[in-house]
């Protein structure tokens, strides 16, 4: 059993439902706007090492 | 005056013995003399020598370019970059070992070390946004619970959603059938 999720997991799992890229960078766009911290936290409990944390806010924003 | 043993001075640094035999058969590290009976012995002024080159050899340096820095030792610069990379070497070390302890303390706690401090309705807010409706966050609960259902738990609680409701959206996450109409995950 998974007790925790990587990025590729919640990337599908996105994408299992129907979201498709430009709609997950959306979303993005949207979590570093509005909650630029909890994107932060959100990205670290991901386990992204920190240089792609800082990448994908930066594309965020 | 301190002498050192091949073998006593090898120890001291962590390596073998026919390192310090290859090294006195290059010229980097010969011993400063033999006893009478022919075995070879360290002084101090060895010792700091192979501190030196230990500190070259971690930063990655060959042999030969030790040597060539050796060579070049009357120049203050090579003294300056050397200390500084005594730094470094000290620098990663802590941090390797800081690393140990953390990913140890990650392994031995929970799953969750960090949760997204999110709360329920901006995450609801944020996927509507991007264009997730209400059947499209069911199959996600479903999927989610499907997958790795410890993960959903802990996503689900990070949340702050109550442990009752955490536990209902499970339940209906499970039983959750994509083919048909989805009934109405309870609120």
């Amino acid at each position: 059993m998974q007790k925790q999720m990587n990025v590729e997991q919640w990337v599908e799992l996105f994408k299992e439902v129907g979201l498709d890229d430009a709609q997950m960078m959306k979303w993005h766009r949207l979590f570093e706007a509005k909650y630029p911290e909890a994107h932060q936290n959100f990205l670290e409990w991901l386990r992204l090492p920190v240089e792609e944390v800082e990448k994908i806010r930066l594309k965020s924003r | 005056m301190t002498t050192y043993t091949i073998s006593k001075l090898a120890r001291a640094f962590g390596l073998s013995r026919s390192t310090l035999l290859y090294y006195d058969r290059i010229g980097l590290l010969p011993p400063s003399g033999r006893t009478p009976s022919g075995y070879r012995y360290y002084t101090n002024d060895d010792y700091k020598r192979l501190d030196r080159i230990c500190n070259f050899r971690q930063a990655g340096l060959t042999l030969e370019d030790i040597r060539a820095a050796f060579e070049s030792d009357a120049e203050p610069s090579v003294k300056v970059l050397e200390h500084r990379l005594r730094e470094i070497n000290q620098r990663i070390q802590d941090l390797r070992s800081k690393q140990r302890l953390l990913s140890g303390m990650m392994k031995a706690g929970s799953s969750a070390c960090c949760p997204p401090s999110v709360d329920k309705d901006m995450w609801v807010e944020m996927l509507r946004a991007a264009g997730m409706d209400d059947d499209a966050m069911h199959r996600w609960h479903a999927e989610f619970e499907r997958r790795s259902p410890q993960a959903h738990h802990d996503f689900l609680v990070s949340l702050g959603i109550p442990t009752r409701e955490v536990s209902q959206i499970r339940k209906w996450a499970a039983g959750f059938q994509s083919k048909n109409l989805p009934p109405s995950p309870p609120n």
